[in-house]
């Protein structure tokens, strides 16, 4: 298991480049922990939300006996953030039966290295799909979800609905490409 | 031919969220989803991010990318 914590050093100087190498290796692992309120909490936007904060605490974080201490951090941050997200959208009290087994399925911080053979084999599928799901898929990489679909839909000339139409192919073109050579992206993730 | 429910989960599989002074929010066709579909699209963002990872030289995803643009403009 890779320890995140000796980038700890270059966080506290405020290196964002070292930020982004963290996030590399942490971004699944607190992704993970937070699956359990993926039916009440948008993922997404709290995961987002608890990465930012978690950089801006990172000065303060201390590398302990165990591995991964910014890590522990950033997951507890990012679970706490569910919880008040939840209160703030729905008003309902802390006893919720989602948070509660939420908070009863807590993940360790373990961070898997990167697979190059994946890596391999995702860039020949990306390479080899159709035109117009290919363009979909770039456009949303180049973007960095710096901008909306419809903007991305617009400067493509496309409608939003055919964009996401366009996506959901690309998805399963590369799932099915995938699957020809025995990868099954949600299996190799779980 | 596509099944009526993936585009709307396609909707919310991107990284852009919107932002108050409160910070990151929901995506607002989160909210349009069922429970089935909130967890269909943690399960296919989760693939997808992967799949921008080993797409990406540095081995980010957009959501990395998404917060590393936040940190960078803040600085």
């Amino acid at each position: 298991m890779r320890d995140l914590d000796e980038l700890l050093p270059l966080l506290r100087a405020g290196d964002a480049d070292a930020f982004g190498r963290w996030l590399a290796g942490a971004e699944a692992t607190m992704r993970d922990s937070l699956r359990s309120f993926a039916v009440v909490v948008d993922v997404e936007a709290v995961l987002q939300e608890a990465l930012l904060r978690t950089w801006q605490i990172a000065p303060r974080v201390e590398a302990d006996s165990k591995p991964n201490a910014l890590l522990r951090v950033g997951i507890r941050i990012a679970r706490n953030l569910a919880i008040s997200e939840r209160r703030r959208a729905r008003s309902v009290s802390a006893d919720d039966e989602a948070m509660d087994r939420a908070l009863a399925a807590d993940a360790p911080p373990a961070v898997a290295p990167a697979d190059p053979a994946l890596r391999r084999a995702i860039a020949d599928c990306a390479g080899a799909l159709p035109a117009q799901p290919a363009r979909v898929l770039h456009a949303r990489l180049e973007s960095a979800g710096v901008e909306p679909d419809d903007a991305l839909a617009e400067r493509l000339g496309m409608r939003k609905n055919t964009f996401l139409q366009n996506f959901t192919r690309a998805r399963k073109l590369l799932a099915e490409c995938l699957a020809r050579r025995g990868i099954d992206l949600r299996l190799e993730l779980a | 031919m596509t099944p009526p429910r993936d585009p709307p989960i396609d909707a919310v599989t991107t990284a852009w969220r919107p932002r108050d002074a409160g910070g990151i929010r929901a995506h607002p066709a989160w909210f349009d989803l069922d429970d089935g579909g909130r967890l269909d699209a943690y399960e296919t963002t989760r693939a997808l991010r992967t799949v921008e990872s080993a797409l990406d030289p540095a081995g980010l995803s957009t959501t990395a990318r998404a917060v590393l643009e936040r940190v960078r403009r803040a600085r």
